[in-house]
């Protein structure tokens, strides 16, 4: 192919130019989709209050850091940052020109926020018609809970992921996150990008109320019908399943957990075959699917065993002579054995992982899923990728997190066209605080 | 419109996708995400094999309990809004008309392990064959390569090989799953953000299209809040909390609580610890319930952001157990939250649909199913965009409901075709 036919390619959200308002959790991984492909995304922080995840860990040596914090940091690759005080005389003004000159405007603000700064929708779209903002608080722009304050940990309680974690003989856990923030984003990503889309064909823009409690209830899966329709509530089971057995977590002799799920019939199969087909299994009550629910405790007790006996720690002989008992050594499996094991005869199954094996995972490093990136004050550091790969378009994590305020001087100079003077004297008041 | 007999799937002719064409092939991994992009205006229709149609038409609940191809509530939930097809992608003849309709498409979403998509034609280098501007989303356990692609993986194995089963349960019992499947619907959505940014990105580039490899994996690691960064910069495994909270690796403050009518989730004893604390010690004062909290002591130590000894933490805790032990939740948040501290109530599905919030909203919407004559109530819009607004689309389709409308409008094919399909099973 000749040289001069050799188009570059051009990243999804190039010329894309987002002022991010939004902050903790859910905002940021909104906008961390568009900095990722190319966007440039402007976090707009405060010094007199910063954004709250820059207070909280982990921190490198456990000293508090405003720009020290590794949770503030991987919600925050590849974007900008600046500090402007917003109750400065001049502040909302140099927001507005920003704002001027911006495709996106994210914000979770408790409703009405916005508007005490003049930066609400109707304001926005005075300078800049065709803008597309979100607002992205807990539970929406009205309604009686509209002002309710909180976070992701407790935004779960109320859309019902509580309610489904935990054992059915006791009470509803945490999920150990907080973890609506985790599924929220993806949701207000998808109207987002669609709203962007629909702009670059109509040049219309738009206001996208999303309110992170309607959102998180799509991911109940059948509950909300099953109420609805069949007046059935369904609830925590701990790890088993409605509909397969056996569906559990077993311990392993290194003190590890294994996951095992058994859906179908030829999921069955496979493990009775790994098993070496002992007795219980080919029992005339295991023979179907419901059958196997009804009795999935006794399963559970039979592998419970099996996991005890023939588990090993990766130091101790595969091949080990039972005490006691006659005839040939047994073999007996380390946990990563199990799993190929049973992985080999078809069985879904899989390792607990902890956050220590999931960044020595192997799968996760032949898809490059962390990436390492070199922070001024953190040093090289542990950032999450997108979980899909674009052929053509890949996301790239271009900068890590930025520092409180590190872009003012880019941002409005070049971008918001302050001279020398201007931008000095309004460093000087105390504009960009 | 006949509002007895709406058709299915209902128009939706203003919203943010209309004009684009998804094809279908997914199973749990894709089909929430599908109909989102259905609910957003795009035309997507569901790829079924012939006679018994798609397997997840076998997953329960069921209406009434009664078990049918056209009773899966996870088939309403997940496929209202869809049309369907039949088609068999086992026979050449089906691959071949599969391909005119990729000609015909913007977004193709299949769900097979790594490796066996070519037999069924659904590789990329098929795909992009038919249509270059194609974009061809593959959602799988782990991704199409690697050492675990072409492992097996569920729901649960999600879960725990992407790391939040650890962060979750109990030091006692181990790691515990969230019963509705969260490995699953991380996929999904994740996999969509994927499509649409690759939706944007084809004019940019030439009108050429791409493959979006989603990893099931890689979207639940995703969920593990900062205990990524906290294994990289403190070298601590958080593990599951049970009713307390993990702040970087260190087991909190527990934020459960019961109450005389289920549970609430308060951050911080309830908000007992930290700068804003006197708020809630008045709160138990005025009630004659501090059990000494409201001496100058105490408030110092509550408010000075130290950690508490744990005798201390556990007698907080104590304090805040006992207070909510005796009221209902709803008068427990409300009040708290006058207060200034973020509670909420622990909601079952029940009283998430009974929700205040939720209906002063209009959130929930009713969906016509003419063919049973009733109504059912499902969920409203998850985003509420001015200009493009979301919308319920209807019912899920019956098993090749659409076959006539698809195969003879979107392809010419002639009624005598399409019975000589009918004959092969092709479709």
């Amino acid at each position: 192919m000749p040289e001069s036919s050799y188009e570059p390619v051009r990243k999804p959200f190039e010329g894309i130019r987002v002022a991010d308002f939004a902050w903790v959790g859910v905002g940021p991984l909104v906008s961390k989709y568009l900095a990722d492909h190319g966007a440039e995304v402007i976090r707009i922080e405060s010094t007199t209050y910063p954004e709250t995840l820059r207070r909280v860990g982990p921190f490198v040596d456990d000293v508090p850091n405003i720009d020290g914090s590794g949770y503030f940091a991987n919600f925050n690759s590849s974007k900008l940052g600046v500090s402007v005080n917003l109750k400065h005389p001049k502040g909302p003004d140099l927001v507005r020109r920003l704002l001027a000159r911006c495709d996106v405007v994210t914000e979770s603000f408790t409703p009405g926020t916005m508007a005490r700064f003049g930066l609400d929708y109707e304001s926005i779209r005075g300078v800049r018609p065709d803008i597309i903002m979100i607002s992205m608080p807990l539970y929406g722009q009205d309604g009686p809970w509209a002002h309710y304050a909180g976070y992701g940990h407790v935004l779960q309680a109320a859309a019902g992921f509580n309610h489904f974690t935990g054992w059915e003989d006791g009470p509803p856990l945490g999920t150990g996150v907080a973890y609506t923030d985790f599924l929220v984003p993806h949701f207000a990503a998808i109207a987002l990008i669609a709203a962007l889309d629909y702009r670059r064909r109509t040049g219309e823009g738009q206001y996208i109320d999303f309110s992170q409690f309607e959102a998180a209830i799509h991911g109940l899966w059948t509950a909300i019908l099953d109420w609805t329709i069949n007046g059935h509530e369904q609830t925590r089971l701990g790890n088993h399943d409605l509909e397969a057995a056996p569906h559990n977590a077993y311990r392993c002799r290194d003190g590890r957990w294994v996951v095992i799920a058994c859906e179908t019939e030829k999921h069955w199969e496979g493990l009775k075959a790994a098993l070496g087909r002992p007795e219980w299994c080919d029992m005339e009550r295991m023979r179907r699917r419901w059958q196997r629910i009804n009795e999935q405790k006794e399963i559970d007790r039979h592998l419970t065993f099996w996991f005890e006996d023939f588990t090993r720690l990766p130091t101790e002989a595969a091949f080990q002579v039972e005490e006691g008992v006659e005839g040939p050594p047994v073999r007996k499996y380390t946990t990563e054995e199990v799993v190929r094991l049973f992985q080999s005869f078809g069985v879904p199954c899989g390792i607990v992982q902890s956050p220590e094996e999931m960044h020595a995972d192997p799968q996760l490093a032949h898809r490059h899923h962390y990436w390492k990136l070199e922070h001024p004050v953190m040093g090289l550091r542990t950032y999450d990728a997108p979980s899909f790969k674009l052929s053509l378009t890949p996301g790239e994590l271009t900068r890590p997190a930025p520092l409180l305020g590190q872009h003012n001087e880019y941002v409005f100079k070049q971008i918001v066209g302050l001279t020398d003077d201007e931008y000095v004297d309004l460093l000087a008041d105390g504009a960009f605080d | 419109m006949n509002p007895e007999r709406p058709p299915v799937p209902l128009p939706h002719p203003t919203g943010p996708l209309t004009g684009y064409r998804v094809l279908d092939l997914a199973d749990e991994k894709g089909q929430l995400g599908t109909r989102l992009l259905a609910e957003l205006g795009a035309d997507v229709i569901k790829i079924e094999p012939p006679r018994d149609g798609d397997p997840t038409r076998q997953h329960a609940p069921f209406f009434r309990n009664e078990a049918g191809a056209e009773t899966s509530l996870f088939w309403w939930t997940m496929n209202a809004g869809k049309r369907s097809i039949t088609l068999q992608l086992k026979l050449e003849a089906g691959r071949q008309l599969f391909h005119r309709l990729v000609a015909h498409s913007d977004i193709v979403v299949e769900t097979t392990i790594p490796g066996e998509a070519a037999a069924l034609g659904l590789d990329y280098a098929s795909i992009e064959r038919a249509n270059p501007g194609a974009i061809l989303v593959s959602i799988t356990g782990f991704g199409q390569d690697g050492p675990y692609a072409r492992w097996h993986a569920t729901d649960i194995v999600g879960a725990a090989m992407g790391g939040l089963m650890y962060l979750n349960g109990d030091p006692e019992r181990g790691p515990v799953r969230t019963t509705v499947p969260q490995a699953y619907t991380q996929v999904n959505v994740q996999a969509m953000v994927g499509a649409l940014i690759a939706l944007y990105a084809r004019p940019l580039n030439g009108g050429r299209g791409q493959h979006v490899d989603v990893s099931m994996q890689e979207a639940v690691a995703n969920t593990m809040d900062n205990a990524q960064q906290t294994w990289d910069i403190r070298r601590v495994n958080a593990s599951g909390p049970g009713l307390h909270r993990n702040t970087a690796g260190v087991r909190t403050a527990r934020y459960l609580f019961e109450t005389a009518d289920g549970w609430v989730a308060a951050l911080q004893a309830g908000g007992l610890i930290g700068q804003q604390a006197n708020a809630i010690i008045d709160w138990l004062a005025e009630n004659g319930e501090a059990r000494g909290l409201d001496s100058p002591e105490w408030r110092q130590k509550l408010t000075s952001l130290q950690p508490l000894t744990p005798e201390d933490r556990q007698y907080v805790e104590e304090t805040m157990a006992a207070f909510c032990r005796t009221r209902k939740k709803e008068d427990l948040v409300a009040e708290a939250q006058r207060r200034g501290a973020g509670w909420a109530p622990v909601f079952s599905p029940r009283e998430i649909v009974e929700s205040k919030q939720l209906a002063a909203r209009n959130y929930w919407t009713r969906v016509t199913h003419h063919d049973l004559g009733e109504t059912f109530i499902y969920p409203g819009a998850p985003f509420r965009l001015s200009a493009t607004p979301w919308m319920q689309r209807g019912r899920a389709p019956h098993i090749g409901e659409h076959n006539e409308e698809v195969y003879c409008g979107l392809l010419g094919l002639d009624s005598q075709e399409l019975r000589r399909l009918r004959l092969r099973m092709v479709i």
